[in-house]
């Protein structure tokens, strides 16, 4: 069998971020280009090497066109300005390594830039943006921010697979530990099951420690060809698969319940073209904007079967001595919200050795996953392979 | 808070007939001419045989409660809390589904519960759904 054309040509050279804060007293503009700036640097690049420009956004951060303007780019070969949240965030660096492998484009930066607590909250309760064409199904009834769509998914998939609150509290306490362990992180502070159970509820069957934490930051990579990623600073962290795939809108017909994700099928597709499976994967960053969100991503990845990821999370099954370390950051729930492309940064951080005290022993193969497609119904994932 | 009234619908052009429908007291869905599926949001085509053609038909207004979300932090003004919102599995076909208020008692909430459907008038011209529990005649 011959591998899959699009397999380890394109390699991740770039990382970076600004510092993860409540109030960045700066435009998504600005934190782009300190991003961007800082993920060249680190790569070894000059803004002259960039020819394709990359980003998700939902109306909240400056569009691409703009970023590559103020960079300086002379001659834009590629660009990719997604309408999405974290469902779109690996589409991205999918789209940009695709650019690359095809010839499009030789050099190209993704980021995404968020204020997302100092100014733009995710999910108003206002008129819904024209391009959001469920929101005002929802909006008249108090149904319209991410902790409201993510506990009627949790719930569905309590009530489908039997998960509990220990189950959901166990994965915030699992994601700390690391945090604790990264200086990046906001939330360093002990968690115990006591304080995760007695935080108060948010939407019901979600609590404080079940949600993420809106952040304002920027992450940024650069993506080029592996046969150029050979020659710069770091050893190439390569695009081994990347992978688009259907979700769920809320009222999706034709999807058995929200209990099981648009990753279930994607998945499949994703280990195909990397010529591996879940059982070659030495860490994941699986999206958390939610706790439950990690259960049904361990299931539908294929590390858990249905109904199994709360026992194998309480078990100690995603710690750094664990079968598979899960959210080496402390994720969204406690590094922060960077809506997928912190997990990206993070899991190239782990491939390259970088990580110190929460380091994976040896890891070679990471996942990495946007969220798993519900509410935008589209989801994406790359797998990532140690050059 | 007694001032405050909710965000209103925003009907665009495919949704235009489902809000004046509810504004009116009726509740049709639209049901494909051609295969027969329910479908809601309102769409042009019909994602099980690709059919523009469907007609807006009656529902029973019976369902079961496929999940629910109990909202306790105050996301806004316009919703005190606790207040529930539940996804309906619709009696005429179970992968359609609607969402809505809940008028019955927040703790009698539970996987399976049989609800029927009530209209709620929250401002001239604009009404919601609300769903009661079935057993409540």
């Amino acid at each position: 069998m011959t591998a899959h054309p699009f397999r380890d040509r394109a390699a991740i050279v770039g990382v970076g971020a600004t510092p993860y804060s409540k109030d960045s007293g700066v435009s998504t503009l600005t934190l782009a280009l300190r991003a961007i700036t800082a993920a060249l640097a680190d790569a070894g690049l000059a803004l002259t090497d960039v020819d394709g420009v990359a980003c998700h956004r939902v109306g909240d951060s400056a569009p691409a066109s703009i970023v590559a303007e103020s960079l300086g780019v002379p001659d834009l070969h590629f660009f990719s300005d997604q309408f999405g949240g974290g469902s779109t965030s690996h589409a991205v660096v999918g789209a940009a390594a695709t650019a690359v492998v095809t010839g499009q484009a030789e050099c190209v930066v993704c980021w995404r830039a968020v204020n997302a607590r100092s100014e733009f909250r995710m999910g108003g309760t206002g008129r819904p943006p024209p391009d959001q064409l469920e929101f005002q199904y929802q909006v008249p009834y108090g149904y319209a921010t991410p902790p409201q769509q993510f506990a009627m998914v949790a719930r569905e998939y309590m009530n489908t697979y039997g998960a509990t609150a220990d189950d959901f509290g166990a994965v915030a306490i699992a994601q700390r530990w690391y945090a604790q362990r990264n200086e990046r992180a906001l939330m360093r502070a002990p968690l115990t099951m006591e304080d995760y159970l007695a935080s108060r509820w948010i939407v019901e069957p979600l609590r404080l420690y079940d949600c993420c934490l809106e952040t304002d930051a920027a992450v940024a990579v650069v993506v080029t060809t592996t046969e150029r990623a050979r020659h710069l600073v770091h050893r190439p962290v390569t695009v081994t698969a990347a992978g688009w795939g259907s979700g769920h809108t809320l009222f999706s017909n034709r999807r058995p319940d929200l209990g099981t994700s648009g990753s279930a099928a994607a998945s499949r597709r994703l280990w195909s073209q990397a010529g591996l499976g879940p059982a070659d994967v030495d860490v994941a960053e699986l999206y958390d904007a939610f706790t439950p969100l990690v259960l049904i991503g361990l299931e539908d990845y294929g590390f858990c079967a249905k109904g199994e990821a709360g026992a194998f999370v309480r078990s100690g099954g995603t710690g750094v001595a664990g079968a598979l370390p899960v959210n080496t950051h402390g994720g969204h729930l406690s590094e922060g919200y960077v809506h997928g492309l912190n997990h990206l940064a993070e899991a190239v951080h782990q491939l390259r050795g970088d990580c110190g005290e929460r380091q994976v022993a040896g890891a070679e193969v990471a996942l990495s996953t946007g969220q798993g497609g519900y509410v935008m119904g589209a989801t994406s994932a790359l797998v990532l392979k140690r050059d | 808070m007694g001032e405050s009234t909710p965000p209103l619908p925003h009907p665009d052009r495919d949704s235009r007939p489902w809000w004046d429908l509810l504004a009116g007291h009726e509740l049709r869905l639209q049901r494909c001419a051609t295969c027969g599926a329910w479908r809601w949001p309102p769409r042009a085509i019909c994602n099980r045989c690709a059919s523009f053609e469907f007609t807006w038909a009656p529902l029973s207004g019976r369902g079961t409660v496929a999940s629910w979300i109990v909202n306790h932090h105050a996301f806004s003004a316009e919703f005190p809390s606790p207040y529930a919102v539940v996804l309906v599995r619709l009696a005429e076909q179970d992968d359609c589904k609607l969402i809505g208020s809940f008028a019955g008692a927040i703790e009698s909430l539970r996987p399976g519960l049989e609800v029927r459907a009530a209209f709620e008038d929250v401002a001239a011209g604009a009404t919601l759904l609300t769903w009661e529990p079935a057993s409540a005649e």
